[in-house]
């Protein structure tokens, strides 16, 4: 249920950012005055969800869809310190229950990615700060039909890279998301065992953890990933209880990524699919974006192409 | 070196954006005052279940001069001498009111108890069991009905044992402990009320006895609150151990009398399902086309459907039925048909503010109901106007009693017309489904009778909940489950309904 959330660990936090031809958890980056854009349509569903830990169905909600096209842009600073940008539109529906469907701009998040460490063996090291901020005043609680969970986020991730010269290559990074508190319609709820008078309800923080191994030469990549989203803290759902921004939810997935962008214009596919979970629903995402790349003649480029 | 300048200003900008965000929630704080008004005569109050405020016997205190007084005193001055920051919050929190407290902590376990039973592999749902209340499904399942009822029962309660409290007070005039002896320093405001038996004693005792009946699983907080409320007294050097002791007494004395009406109103047969049958058929009688049908998967049992025959306070079952509403728009109408493209409409482009208004009145699944919130709304208008014990008791059982009689009424008409909800005719929801009949809205006959009831106690702010209830009642037309002539009847219904309390209460002997 709390698909929302992991949707918005998806979309934000890194598993969907996969979109990017580059992204905010690779090392990959683009030179000075490149703009890369692109746009991906992501597709993401379930049908059970870890209520608590207790691993159930519901014929009240069927299968639970949530639909994204999200716009990206990314910017070569230098070769060595790179923004991207994105925001998604995304859309919820059940297959069953009456349950209205939401739809609207979610959150506009911004990455700044900056390349600290680079040895000649191929060992690299990375620094990545993000934010991320709703852009329109979206239902919050309203899960697991919400669009996102309305927090502000910042996160600072580092990540380690290694990248043998046959274009085979590993990654690691963790991420911590500090998230803010978020207000709702209700001037009461019921979160960790207790009544809160109050509009404003605490979100947890949240890390990221997650590793890569692949191949990357000559405009192709391909590789797996294996990731953990975490809350720290926060609530369970309880017993038959709808699930709520405050809960704790954990995802453990796996996934195939894959881009081919030989010159200009590329694709990207990704799918992945939770394998363990807490307080969210056990999806399988699958997504497809396009890119474009343009690269304006630059001193740097020109030199480099010398 | 450059590098390293980098990687720390982007550390900098993080620590920044973190450190700026306070993530602390900030809840309204409740300091303790005098009451505007002692009403020294609530002795003479009418109660609801008691025959008189001398029915149960509180022995005569002993003298203030006396060796036994004067020890407690000395006792009450050692133990105020040495309590721990923990204590002195807890003080402060009772000082907020033990009426006000109660009733939130009985909000808080109505929340937490709110929750349906999941269907079991068989596709049923089973019954929760007051024998094993914290089994799955746990018992209560704390719906509108029964938390209507668990409040009231509560304030009524309060109210009756503190009418006697009162008679006792000024019967016997024992003073507080700092106004008998200088020396004693008192950590709360202190009014000249006289403090045996000891009120916040009377109400925690009176509170819990309800709260033990109607949420079993919850012995050991309860057991925890009713220590604090009594020890905070304590350490708050307001009352002497025989002021608590004899408070605790009554308010037991006279929760057991409250809790034989409990016993004996007909809540237990209210969820005889049996009946259904027998509902159906009486509505196709009256031409009703299609019945209500649950539209959960598997299809749930209505909730509580003989809820309608349990015993209402201020008026009895002939004149129940005697203003009853009369039948919804025939489902071939233009009225009808009026009515569901209303919601059509809201289902294909609702808008935030409606959005908005469904949410924050939603009361669904976790929170406590229609009538907890209207609790809330109560408590805090009689915190402001600094009412007494007395009088805060008096206002949630005026309300507390018109919201379970507008609960039982409310469904006396939901299973006497068996009205569709529109989500059998294809309509989805923003707040979740309600498993019962569409006619009348409860929401609306809840907020009806509480916006009159307490619009009456607080004239000055009648206009004010009468919106409220407006928006409360119109909340269920644009989270797209109740037809507006639901809520229009149901609201109008609520307000008669009220109209009973507020005959009571003018008649109470209390002259507010």
């Amino acid at each position: 249920m709390k698909l929302l959330y992991k949707l918005i660990l998806v979309l934000v936090g890194g598993v969907c950012m996969n979109t990017y031809a580059q992204m905010p958890h690779d090392a990959i980056y683009m030179n000075k005055n490149s703009i890369c854009i692109a746009a991906t349509y992501a597709n993401s569903q379930w049908s059970e969800y870890w209520e608590n830990n207790l691993k159930r169905e519901n014929f009240n909600i069927g299968t639970h869809t949530t639909q994204s096209v999200m716009p990206m842009i990314a910017y070569g600073i230098t070769k060595k310190l790179n923004v991207l940008a994105g925001l998604p539109y995304v859309s919820t529906k059940t297959s069953a229950g009456n349950l209205m469907g939401q739809k609207g701009l979610q959150d506009l998040s911004v990455w700044v990615k900056y390349n600290m460490v680079q040895t000649d063996n191929g060992l690299s090291l990375h620094g990545v700060l993000g934010g991320s901020v709703p852009v329109s005043n979206y239902v919050k609680d309203f899960l697991p039909m919400s669009i996102g969970i309305g927090a502000k986020t910042a996160t600072a991730r580092l990540v380690a890279h290694y990248k043998h010269k046959s274009g085979f290559y590993i990654t690691a990074h963790g991420s911590y998301i500090f998230r803010s508190n978020i207000t709702v319609d209700r001037d009461a709820y019921q979160a960790d065992d207790r009544v809160y008078n109050t509009n404003e309800v605490r979100i947890p923080n949240a890390t990221d953890v997650a590793a890569r191994a692949g191949y990357y030469k000559k405009g192709i990549q391909a590789e797996l990933f294996i990731d953990k989203n975490t809350c720290v803290g926060g609530d369970y759902i309880r017993r038959n209880d709808m699930p709520f921004p405050t809960n704790n939810m954990k995802a453990t997935g796996v996934g195939f990524y894959g881009k081919f962008q030989p010159k200009n214009i590329g694709f990207n596919v990704m799918a992945r699919k939770v394998i363990d979970g807490q307080n969210m629903g056990q999806s399988t995402t699958f997504s497809v974006g396009f890119l474009y790349q343009i690269n304006f003649k630059t001193k740097s480029a020109v030199t480099s192409k010398n | 070196m450059k590098k390293i300048h980098l990687s720390l200003i982007f550390l900098t900008v993080f620590s920044l954006v973190v450190s700026s965000c306070n993530k602390d929630l900030e809840e309204p704080l409740r300091e303790a005052y005098i009451p505007a008004k002692l009403d020294e005569k609530g002795g003479t109050w009418k109660t609801y279940i008691l025959a008189n405020a001398n029915e149960v016997a509180v022995a005569e205190p002993k003298a203030v001069n006396s060796t036994e007084y004067q020890d407690e005193i000395k006792k009450l001055k050692n133990t105020v001498a040495t309590i721990t920051p923990e204590n002195k919050k807890a003080v402060s929190y009772w000082g907020a009111g033990a009426v006000y407290r109660w009733n939130e902590i009985a909000r808080e376990l109505a929340a937490r108890y709110n929750l349906p039973p999941a269907s079991n592999a068989e596709g049923k749902y089973p019954v929760p069991d007051a024998a094993n209340p914290l089994a799955d499904p746990k018992f209560p399942f704390a719906n509108p009905p029964y938390t209507a009822r668990a409040l009231a029962y509560l304030s009524v309660a309060q109210y009756d044992a503190l009418v006697a409290a009162w008679n006792y007070k000024y019967k016997y005039n024992r003073k507080a402990p700092s106004k008998n002896d200088a020396s004693v320093s008192a950590l709360l405001p202190v009014s000249d009320l006289p403090s045996y038996p000891s009120e916040d004693a009377v109400v925690a005792a009176a509170s819990y006895t309800i709260l033990v009946a109607m949420f079993p699983g919850e012995v050991p907080l309860l057991d925890a609150k009713l220590a604090e409320a009594k020890n905070a007294r304590i350490w708050g050097g307001m009352n002497v151990d025989s002021d608590i002791s004899a408070g605790d007494a009554l308010g037991k004395a006279v929760a057991a009398k409250v809790m034989n009406r409990a016993k004996a109103d007909g809540m237990g047969a209210a969820n005889n399902q049996a009946l259904t049958t027998g509902m159906i058929a009486n509505a196709k009688s009256m031409g009703l086309k299609s019945e209500w049908l649950s539209q959960e998967i598997p299809a749930r049992p209505p909730m509580l459907p003989n809820y309608g025959a349990v015993q209402p306070w201020n008026f009895d079952k002939a004149t129940m039925i005697a203003m009853r509403p009369g039948p919804p728009p025939s489902l071939d109408s233009d009225e009808f048909k009026k009515a569901l493209d209303e919601l059509k409409e809201i289902d294909k482009k609702q808008t935030r503010e409606q959005a908005r208004i469904a949410n924050y009145w939603s009361d669904g699944a976790g929170s406590y109901t229609p009538p907890g919130h209207w609790h809330r709304e109560a408590a805090n208008l009689c915190f402001q106007n600094k009412f007494s014990e007395l009088a805060t008791a008096r206002t949630l059982a005026l309300l507390g009693t018109a919201e379970m009689d507008a609960g039982i009424a409310c469904w006396d008409v939901k299973t006497y017309y068996y009205y569709p909800r529109p989500q059998q005719f294809g309509v989805k929801t923003s707040v979740g489904l309600p498993n019962f009949q569409s006619y009348t809205s409860g929401h609306s006959t809840f907020s009806g009778a509480a916006a009159a009831v307490l619009g009456s106690i607080f004239p000055s702010e009648a206009e004010r909940l009468k919106e409220r209830a407006n928006e409360a009642s119109m909340s269920r037309v644009y989270g797209l489950i109740h037809y507006s002539f639901d809520c229009q009847v149901g609201l109008a219904h609520g307000k008669k309904i009220g109209e009973y309390a507020i005959a009571r209460g003018k008649a109470d002997g209390s002259g507010l």
